[in-house]
């Protein structure tokens, strides 16, 4: 089941068009929203939130229709900005109380849930200071608890681990993975630091000039059209090479001692096949894996086309 | 080692929400409980109920010094009173202390939110803006009214008890409904000024300097005015040769506005306490001739020197635009995010 269903959504500002035609389904689980910077990430997730109106299209967030249904959505729906913010003048617990009140929450169990999550957010006593006085990885972490508070069933996270050093990031992408899976919480990711997403996502959706570029699994986007595969030999060996090309199979200069093959028929029939002409030539196989890209190599392909 | 007991991974929320419509109590509430919580506002307060104080004071010190000359006689001095102009001073009197709780509580209201980027946080909840501005304007509304109406009712209801025989209620029954709409004019318009002066600025300190600026310029301004009254009813002689125009312009500041609203709320043109010591806001002929003889300096007639009314439907439109301008601002600046038009 999806939890966010976009259709053919425009978004402008002015002339500007932030998101052209945009459509996608965000499923269950932890999904990243992947895109250069200006891609539409940011003013997707505004829309989403009902801070944008669109101009044409049709989203449900939840279930719920974005042009009606805002306080709904917004009351389901937990936001972590990208920018600092807070509210001035109060002590952290005090802050994410309210945070629990602003969302319906009774004054009561928002202070009882506003202690549980700031101490799952690992701010422990630092929750009686002021939050102007935290640093950034403490306002990173107030920001996630105040998101939290009011149990949403999805969490947008813009940027969670920006300014962040990398003890920081390392505890952030933690929170972020230990929410995001068998809690029940849907999570939104939306960043351009690909290894983050990598590390906590299950899927991405690939944003580029406010249209959907790419989405799926992040395994299918490592995939390489053919299935070629690493072959890690002992020593790196000409005649390997020449027997290969001789039955039909691309193979591309090795990586240290690391040849990247693409021959032709199912994966069974190319290993069957590899193998063979290693015993063949004399060739010592230390290891054989279906090839992948990095997530990086498949991001940077999507942009380019 | 960690304790078995203590579960501090994640878990949902499973407990009560409430609707998400009308969000805007939580913010007043804390809005409220953030302003009074401020260091000088008991202070403040007080010191804005400082005239009753007076009052209670004088009334004493009459009853002790000039009592009655024979049991069942009235009070010589307590009988000249004028009930509805005791509550027109101290409501006058009040204004500067207001302003100074309505920059105390009402100039961060929206500026310390925009530096803090706190619209992200109430608007990313189930809050609209019309939720995020009401809450603010009754946060600063409430205490403000609640400072305003505290000293009067309890002044109001000592007078009940102490002073009927000398006609409180007998002068004006529904001084208690004219008090009421005394009471809401300036909260609302504190509330109202503060507001949108705030929404325009990041900083709260520079949006209550601008306030108090605003504020001591149509000051000097009524100041300006009254000097140009004096002229015009000096060589005229009496307050009918005084032009409307300068009445007018004379309550055309930010307490001025107030208080002349204030004299038609509580039906009176203002004077002092003892309105029989020849100081009253009655009307007497300039004679050029002070009263203590020819080489007396000539005596001032309160008229004289302040405006008594300005226009009822004037002042009543320059309030409601200058509350309705300002909330519009508000209106326009409050946003959680910045759309560039392309």
């Amino acid at each position: 089941m999806s939890v966010v269903s976009i259709e053919s959504l425009v978004v402008r500002y002015g002339s500007f068009t932030a998101l052209d035609g945009l459509s996608c389904e965000v499923p269950e689980g932890c999904t990243g929203l992947l895109g250069p910077n200006g891609a539409g990430k940011t003013t997707l997730l505004k829309t989403m939130l009902g801070f944008v109106q669109p101009t044409s299209g049709r989203a449900t967030v939840l279930g719920m229709d974005i042009r009606t249904k805002g306080r709904e959505i917004r009351q389901a729906i937990g936001l972590m900005p990208e920018q600092d913010c807070h509210i001035p003048g109060m002590s952290a617990v005090q802050f994410v109380t309210y945070a629990g009140e602003l969302a319906g929450m009774p004054s009561d169990q928002a202070l009882r849930r506003a202690h549980e999550v700031i101490e799952y957010c690992g701010l422990g006593e630092a929750r009686y200071r002021n939050v102007e006085t935290f640093s950034t990885g403490m306002k990173q972490r107030i920001k996630l608890a105040q998101a939290l508070v009011h149990g949403p069933k999805l969490l947008l996270l813009d940027e969670p681990t920006n300014g962040l050093d990398p003890a920081g990031r390392e505890d952030m992408l933690q929170l972020v993975q230990s929410v995001s899976h068998g809690k029940g919480v849907n999570v939104l990711v939306s960043s351009h630091l690909l290894p983050d997403i990598e590390r906590v996502c299950d899927r991405v959706i690939l944003v580029m000039r406010g249209k959907l570029q790419a989405a799926g699994t992040i395994k299918d986007l490592k995939k390489i059209e053919g299935h070629p595969i690493d072959v890690e030999v002992k020593e790196t060996s000409g005649a390997f090479v020449n027997a290969l090309m001789e039955k039909g199979f691309s193979v591309q200069p090795p990586k240290g001692t690391t040849y990247r093959v693409e021959g032709p028929g199912r994966p069974e029939e190319v290993n069957k096949t590899v193998f063979k002409v290693a015993k063949d030539t004399g060739t010592q196989i230390r290891g054989l894996i279906i090839a992948e890209r990095s997530l990086e190599e498949a991001f940077l392909e999507a942009i380019k086309e | 080692m960690s304790n078995p007991i203590a579960d501090l991974s994640y878990r949902n929320y499973d407990g009560p929400l409430t609707s998400p419509q009308a969000r805007w109590w939580s913010i007043a509430r804390q809005s409220i409980s953030q302003g009074i919580k401020k260091k000088f506002f008991v202070t403040l307060s007080l010191l804005s109920a400082s005239f009753y104080f007076v009052l209670l004071i004088v009334f004493y010190f009459v009853e002790v010094l000039n009592p009655a000359q024979a049991p069942g006689d009235k009070n010589p001095l307590l009988s000249m009173i004028k009930w509805n102009e005791q509550f027109l001073n101290a409501f006058s009197t009040s204004q500067l202390w207001l302003l100074l709780l309505a920059l105390l509580i009402g100039s961060g209201s929206i500026a310390n939110d925009n530096r803090a980027n706190a619209l992200l946080v109430y608007l990313s909840k189930p809050c609209t803006k019309l939720d995020y501005l009401i809450g603010k304007w009754v946060g600063i509304f409430i205490p403000l009214a609640v400072v305003t109406a505290i000293p009067t009712f309890l002044f109001y209801f000592y007078c009940l008890m102490s002073y009927r025989e000398y006609g409180f209620l007998s002068q004006d029954p529904w001084l208690i409904v004219r008090l009421v709409f005394m009471i809401i004019l300036p909260a609302a318009f504190h509330a109202s000024v503060a507001m949108g002066i705030s929404s325009l600025f990041n900083q709260g300190r520079i949006a209550g300097a601008v306030y108090a600026a605003i504020y001591f310029m149509t000051l000097f301004f009524t100041k300006f005015m009254q000097v140009a009254w004096i002229f015009s009813f000096r060589k005229g002689g009496s307050e009918s040769s005084g032009s409307q125009f300068v009445a007018n312009l004379y309550y055309m500041s930010v307490d001025g506005l107030q208080i002349g609203l204030a004299k038609h709320v509580l039906g009176t043109r203002g004077g002092l306490m003892f309105p029989g010591q020849g100081m009253s806001g009655q009307m007497r002929p300039r004679t050029g001739k002070g009263l203590g003889g020819a080489n007396a300096p000539p005596q001032m007639n309160p008229a004289e020197l302040i405006p008594t009314y300005g226009s009822l439907w004037l002042l009543t439109a320059v309030y409601l635009g200058c509350c309705g301008l300002a909330l519009f601002v508000a209106w326009r600046r409050v946003r959680a995010v910045e759309v560039i038009g392309g």
